[in-house]
């Protein structure tokens, strides 16, 4: 996988456009979050979407002119041509905002950011990755900026360039429970076809508990999925399909599937740490020649609703009081379970 | 009283079932519902104990929960002191028996108990190995003294060694003298069942509830299997009989074994070789102690130890020469399980952080030091001391048969102990007498009227609980030794309320995995073998010597049993899906139902019921 984001980042020249595998949390600025996250992944070991990134340096630049300059045209439609070298032919790809602002927590203004899936050829992706600065100008961002303090120089808009996974499933994982912050879980959730379904909601997806030691399934939920997208014909955009009812009433993923997701968990917790918020793909990609593989698409430190933490019983002191016979003693001795009191 | 607060059926609201009339009087009046009671006792709470008793109480058998009222209550009420509770009530209502826990909740009483607790307390988890090793001893001293406790039928003429010896005591006297020390041995090995047991749960407990503050999808099974024991003595007569299945094939005589032929029949065959007479020299060496193992709680008579009935160790047998001949390894592998408690602990370890690291190692460390004794005094008190005493009885009723006072040996069980001292009594009289007396009219009679009642009790379906529950249930004993929580309150409340509308039974997550198959609701082990292979066992409560039928079953349900229960531990071991303490499973649950068994969840699910049988009563 590196070997064809570096090929690919041979072509791209200057700091417009980078090869993802190189983007490191100190680039945040340049490339945002999301391909910060990319780059993670790819050093962590896991199959991730070829792709190239076009700097937050390059959008500074486009907003002075308000067009492509031509040097930056030039620089994409190299990269992008890379990309097509995977299959011999245009490659859909997916062209996503990555914000420099965007995961912080005062400034969660993700919605305001543009994903376009089903992109194929060079003036379209050129196109689309135009809209995606162009939006970030929209007045609404505009008021939004200025209603953080964020001034027109601050951070900027990166737009990733990525081949697109058709996905058969797709949908994240979060290598804590998201609600009680339990770390001995890994929950799952799934659905049929790409992954906008479960992140955006239209779905209620298929859900696995998992616990990390035992690998045991700790709990599951059919969900209903009745719509799924999927690559349009001649790889120009994506369709929302009806789910016939059989597939409805069948698990999205199978249990190699959920086996192979869980390891996955457990090796990106090894590599970035604890509590992580994972969306992935199972499908095929100019990449795979045909072949169905597991990719992950994004990494972020995952979001416990913090109402929830502070619901969640305090752990009891234990080790921190005389001793743990103390600590049984004054258990028995009636103090509620986890007060702390020792 | 709390307006719109739920509760269950008021006990003073329970009729009789048709034909259990009078039964009051088989039972001693303390332990009764009255009047004179009644505004406290219709105000608390009364849970079912199926755990120890899932059948009518048998008057002699009565004993049993008698002794521990005694036992377990005065270590939590007055040696302990222990500042939360005070002892545990009994009722019998219909001839079970309903529980009813009392907790201290007044700061400054609980605020003066608590320094007297905590000196006593310390003293013996500071010294608990050598407490423990100390109280080997003594169990084992009882049952050596029980075991020498003999009854036989008064002779005809007083042996001439009275005269010649000049004892001046008779045989008669020797046998009320020996039915007293019967009954102080059991009362004795009663304080020894519950010397260090609240400890080792309190200790346990906490390290659950550290466990599960921390994770809070934690299952009961996973931090028992980071805390079980390695070599267990409970589960030593199932690794005999796993090993004497592996000797059986190894001598050649495994065909024996798997003939399906009757105890007797298959070791008459055996007897006829070589082979053969050595394969059953060696399962004589076990035997003893390893074979006074009940298929029961031990609190039951009629729960006979593979001693007596060796039926269920022969069909496990069966079981394991199969399973061997299939090429199974069938001993299990001790480092294997050591391997397997380690990587589970060393797992949850690896998730925490600093002080928790700490908490969680000592916690562990303390609960693997007090576990031996929870595993392993369930061996020696309810298999090895209670099998022996039940026998006993036995001995007792034929005296009393051969006395002209009853008329077969298991009428002494529908008499209460000092109703037997009683009836030894009336027969030492008629036998200094020589002449017939009232007595053999008084006790036949009493027996006949008890035994239609205890039918008539049979067919009568106890509730889970009664009365009105408290707020919270965490008091420390009946959490960990009944396995009732405000959870447990919570589902038989709605079980109570709702019926199962959704065809949906809740109980507790025992032992993971999914499971789809045909129920068959199995009251006593002796109707295990109308088990077919596949199908869901659903039943009042398991014990270790089930486990026979857990090679066969899909999932196990039972309505009894909590964060110890046996049924549980005997699942994961097969890795059957497992749900405990439905409260109504055996109830609501017809044999032939297709059921769908989530041991990860807990949750039962009635897929298709099967045809009510003919004649059963709507809404029993």
């Amino acid at each position: 996988m590196t070997d064809l984001h570096v090929a690919a980042g041979q072509t791209m020249g200057g700091a417009q456009v980078a090869v993802t595998g190189n983007c490191l949390p100190e680039h945040v600025n340049h490339v945002g979050g999301k391909a910060v996250g990319l780059g993670s992944l790819l050093r962590a070991g896991q199959r991730v979407p070829a792709s190239f990134v076009v700097t937050a340096g390059a959008y500074r630049e486009y907003r002075r002119g308000q067009a492509l300059p031509q040097e930056l045209r030039a620089a994409i439609a190299g990269a992008y041509a890379s990309l097509c070298e995977l299959d011999g032919t245009e490659v859909p790809v997916a062209v996503r905002s990555s914000a420099t602002v965007e995961d912080s927590a005062e400034a969660s203004w993700a919605g305001q950011f543009q994903t376009f899936l089903g992109v194929s050829g060079t003036e379209e992706v050129l196109a689309r990755v135009e809209e995606c600065w162009a939006a970030a100008l929209d007045p609404h961002v505009g008021a939004y900026r200025a209603g953080h303090q964020l001034g027109p120089d601050d951070g900027g808009v990166a737009v990733i360039v990525q081949e697109l996974v058709d996905a058969r499933a797709a949908g994240v994982i979060f290598t804590q429970h998201p609600e009680t912050g339990d770390r001995s879980l890994v929950v799952i959730e799934s659905s049929h076809g790409l992954g906008e379904a479960v992140v955006g909601g239209d779905v209620v997806p298929d859900l696995f508990e998992i616990n990390k030691i035992t690998r045991q399934q700790h709990r599951s939920r059919l969900g209903t999925k009745h719509t799924e997208y999927r690559l349009a014909g001649g790889g120009r955009g994506v369709q929302a399909r009806p789910v016939d009812p059989a597939r409805q009433q069948a698990w999205s993923i199978s249990e190699p599937e959920l086996t192979a997701l869980t390891d996955m968990a457990a090796a990106l917790e090894a590599k970035l740490g604890r509590g992580l918020d994972v969306e992935w793909a199972i499908g095929t990609a100019p990449s795979t020649h045909g072949t169905e593989a597991l990719f992950a698409l994004q990494v972020r430190p995952i979001t416990v609703d913090p109402r929830r933490r502070s619901e969640r019983p305090q752990p009891p002191a234990a080790g921190r009081g005389p001793d743990a016979i103390g600590h049984i003693l004054g258990r028995l001795a009636g103090r509620e379970p986890g007060t702390g009191a020792g | 009283m709390d307006q719109g607060r739920r509760s269950f059926r008021n006990p003073f609201d329970i009729e009789t079932p048709p034909g259990a009339e009078g039964w009051e009087t088989m039972y001693p009046a303390y332990l009764q519902f009255s009047e004179e009671m009644r505004e406290r006792d219709e105000q608390k709470l009364w849970f079912f104990d199926q755990m120890h008793n899932p059948e009518p109480l048998y008057p002699f058998d009565l004993m049993m929960p008698e002794s521990w009222l005694v036992s377990l209550n005065q270590y939590t009420t007055r040696v302990w002191n222990l500042p939360t509770a005070l002892g545990i009530e009994h009722r019998i209502v219909n001839g079970y028996l309903y529980l009813s826990p009392n907790v201290i909740d007044d700061p400054a009483a609980m605020a003066e108990r608590e320094p007297v607790f905590a000196e006593r307390a310390r003293h013996y988890f500071e010294n608990w190995d050598e407490i423990y090793a100390n109280w080997v001893d003594k169990a084992t001293d009882c049952i050596e003294r029980l075991k020498a406790i003999g009854f036989e039928p008064l002779p005809d003429r007083e042996p001439l060694d009275t005269v010649l010896h000049a004892r001046g005591t008779t045989t008669a006297f020797d046998l009320l003298a020996s039915y007293s020390r019967y009954l102080e041995n059991m009362h004795e090995m009663a304080y020894y069942h519950f010397e260090m047991l609240n400890l080792a749960y309190g200790a346990y407990l906490t390290f659950l509830e550290f466990c599960r503050s921390h994770f809070p999808a934690i299952t009961d099974d996973l931090v028992a299997r980071m805390v079980a024991g390695i070599d267990v003595i409970l589960y030593r007569p199932d690794a005999e009989l796993r090993r004497l299945a592996v000797r059986a094939v190894e001598l050649g005589v495994g065909g024996a074994l798997t003939s399906g032929a009757a105890p007797d029949a298959t070791t008459a065959e055996l007897g006829t070789t070589e082979a053969g007479r050595q394969w059953l020299a060696e399962l004589e060496e076990v035997k003893d102690p390893w074979f006074y193992y009940t298929t029961g709680s031990g609190y039951c008579h009629a729960k006979r130890a593979w001693i007596d009935d060796p039926r269920p160790p022969f069909a496990a047998l069966a079981d394991y020469v199969r399973r061997v001949e299939r090429g199974e390894d069938l001993v299990r592998s001790l480092d294997k399980l050591r391997a397997e408690r380690d990587r589970i602990a060393d797992g949850y370890r690896s998730l925490l952080d600093g002080d928790e690291v700490t908490g969680f190692d000592d916690l562990l460390a303390l609960s693997r030091q007090v576990f031996p004794f929870v595993e392993n005094h369930n061996f020696y008190v309810e298999h090895w001391h209670h099998s022996i005493f039940f026998n006993k009885a036995r001995e007792l009723g034929a005296v009393l048969v051969a006395a002209g006072l009853l008329e077969q040996d298991d009428d002494i069980y529908f008499l209460h102990r000092y109703e037997v001292y009683q009836a030894l009594y009336e027969a030492e009289a008629r036998w200094a007498l020589g002449v017939p007396t009232r007595s053999e009219y008084i006790w036949r009679e009493e027996v006949a009227r008890r035994r239609q009642i205890y039918a008539a009790f049979e067919k009568w379906n106890p509730p889970p609980a009664l009365g009105v529950p408290p707020d919270k249930v965490t008091e420390p004993i009946t959490v960990t030794l009944f396995g009732i929580n405000t959870d447990t309150i919570e589902r038989w409340l709605a079980a109570e309320a709702e019926g199962s509308p959704d065809g949906r039974l809740l109980g507790l997550a025992a032992s993971p995995g999914v499971a789809e198959g045909v129920a068959r609701v199995v009251h006593q082990v002796e109707e295990l073998d109308q088990l077919e292979d596949g199908e869901i066992l659903v039943c009042p409560l398991t014990a270790p010597s089930w486990s026979i039928v857990f090679a066969r079953i899909a999932a196990a349900v039972s309505d009894g049993g909590g964060i110890m229960s046996h049924a549980a531990i005997v699942s994961r071991e097969y890795g059957l899906p497992a749900v405990v303490a439905t409260g109504v499973g055996t109830r609501v649950l017809r044999t032939g139902d297709r059921l769908r068994v989530d041991g990860g969840t807990g949750v039962v699910t009635v897929l298709e019921r099967a045809a009510a049988p003919a004649g059963e009563a709507a809404g029993a």
